[in-house]
């Protein structure tokens, strides 16, 4: 296991490393766009520069799949003792690690910023990390519905198959939301009976252990895929 | 050398290292006091200062930085990782429930409700998973090095005890910097907060030794901190009046929780290590 960890730090520790510029991502919001600035909470823009960041940190998580959909790469890793198991396992561990560094970078660089505009006499700047962790949930989740695609068909064509599965979905609800019209306000009803201020607390916390859930239900689910996956590789 | 001088040097290296962040922390009150940047700046470092230590003592001792029980260890060890989620739990709510429900005043608990309850659980599940990588700065020094170098000095129960005073020590700076600089709060604070680290300690030892990393500590240690909030949080919520005391009770489950579980696994490392040596 220490071997593959190692062969992940070396072919990727600059896309790891990479996310910690990433939260700082506001913080360069706010100098770049600094003659928009109006108050020193800047909330927007601050927020603007988290979700790009966010943006570029997800990017960048996919960036460490490629190279590993090559079919001699998979028959070898999986005669290893570790086998595929143990390589996806450090895969997917490698990438909870960054969404984790991520995340402490955002925190780490909100909290100095308030800290700056306090001693600016500006106390009323507030945290952007309540936000940033609703964020990080969402990136997991995300991550969870790409990595099985990217290795069950190569990295490109896994987008690929991914979008046109997406597509399809939309459609689906599309159709379904269609066909249902003279029923909207029923729904609408019923989820705002589900949603509502009382339980939106405990729903929110309940879709934040579902996130962790399904990254490792994902997990589960390469491991099925993973073999179909390589024997399909192109080279 | 044996493994006793072995280990001393080391040792004694990173408590120096230990204890100089603390005087820079102690040092820097009066600027802390001025700047809020200058505390955040100086806070953050000494939160880190553990693993720091610990980082310049493998430096320093050439011995390397390799064995820093950082794997996960997930594969069979997941029991584990749900037990340092769910025993300081527990054992804050006895700390805070039991005396409130043994002294009839079950009422006060209007917060506890299924609802808010689970919310929390589940909000402190998440939160563990993506939020305690701070405390890796606490627990790859005093788990991941400390512990390890005490242990052929002074036996399991003596690290259990030296560590667990070390580790509430090191807290009392940031005691200082709380109480405004009353000595005698202060010190009082970290009286109180040495004997509950000095019993949690035991556990997070265990722990590290069953599972052979240092992150179902981090997951202990986060929990720690985080489930008095949360459960102080609930019982905020509760209809308790102002000059509510519940007398002797409340002292008593004060450390009593704390106390059974680091009876308990006091008494696993000892078996652990009688096993250990009967089997070599």
């Amino acid at each position: 296991m220490t071997g593959l960890v190692y062969k992940e730090w070396k072919q990727n520790r600059w896309f790891i490393l990479s996310m910690i510029p990433c939260g700082f991502a506001p913080l360069l919001a706010l100098l770049l766009l600094r003659e928009q600035i109006t108050s020193v909470n800047n909330i927007a823009l601050r927020i603007g520069g988290l979700i790009a960041g966010f943006l570029a940190a997800g990017a960048l998580q996919m960036l460490v799949l490629r190279g590993d959909d090559r079919k001699l790469w998979g028959y070898w890793i999986t005669a290893t003792p570790d086998g595929y198991k143990g390589f996806l396992r450090v895969k997917y561990e490698m990438i909870f690690g960054m969404i984790v560094l991520l995340m402490f970078s955002v925190q780490f660089v909100d909290m100095g910023y308030c800290a700056v505009a306090a001693d600016m006499g500006k106390a009323d700047a507030v945290q952007i990390s309540g936000i940033a962790l609703p964020l990080c949930f969402v990136q997991i989740l995300l991550r969870a519905i790409d990595i099985p695609f990217v290795y069950r068909f190569g990295s490109k064509k896994g987008s690929f198959v991914k979008l046109i599965c997406l597509i399809v979905l939309v459609i689906i609800m599309l159709t379904f939301l269609i066909l249902n019209i003279e029923h909207s306000d029923n729904i609408i009803e019923s989820c705002k009976k589900v949603i509502n201020v009382q339980n939106s607390s405990l729903l929110l916390s309940v879709g934040l252990v579902v996130c962790l859930a399904l990254y490792y239900l994902s997990y589960r689910i390469t491991c099925r895929l993973y073999l179909k996956g390589v024997e399909q590789y192109d080279h | 050398m044996t493994t006793k001088n072995k280990c001393a040097k080391p040792l004694g290296i990173y408590l120096l290292t230990v204890f100089a962040f603390m005087l820079l922390f102690v040092l820097c009150i009066k600027p802390m006091n001025a700047s809020n940047t200058v505390f955040y700046i100086i806070y953050m470092i000494f939160s880190f200062s553990p693993a720091i230590a610990s980082l310049i003592t493998r430096a320093v001792t050439k011995e390397g930085f390799r064995d820093m029980k950082l794997h996960l260890k997930l594969s069979g060890n997941f029991k584990w990782y749900l037990l340092a989620f769910g025993l300081p739990l527990i054992c804050f709510s006895a700390k805070f429930l039991l005396p409130v429900i043994l002294s009839g005043h079950a009422d006060w608990l209007g917060g506890f409700t299924a609802q808010n309850v689970l919310s929390n659980l589940f909000t402190l599940a998440a939160m563990s998973a993506v939020m305690s990588i701070g405390i890796l700065g606490e627990e790859l020094g005093w788990r991941g090095y400390m512990n390890r170098k005490m242990e052929p000095l002074l036996g399991r129960v003596g690290t259990c005890i030296v560590g667990g005073i070390v580790w509430g020590l090191w807290h009392l700076p940031m005691d200082i910097f709380g109480c405004d600089g009353a000595i005698s709060d202060a010190f009082a604070m970290c009286g109180g907060r040495m004997i509950q680290l000095t019993l949690f300690g035991v556990f997070l030892m265990w722990m590290t030794k069953k599972t052979d990393s240092v992150f179902p500590a981090v997951i202990g240690h986060y929990m720690f901190n985080e489930s008095q909030g949360a459960l102080a949080n609930l019982l905020y919520q509760g209809n308790i009046p102002e000059n509510a005391d519940l007398g002797v009770i409340a002292d008593v489950f004060e450390f009593l929780p704390m106390f059974v579980v680091a009876a308990v696994f006091m008494v696993m490392l000892l078996s652990d290590k009688n096993r250990t040596s009967k089997t070599v």
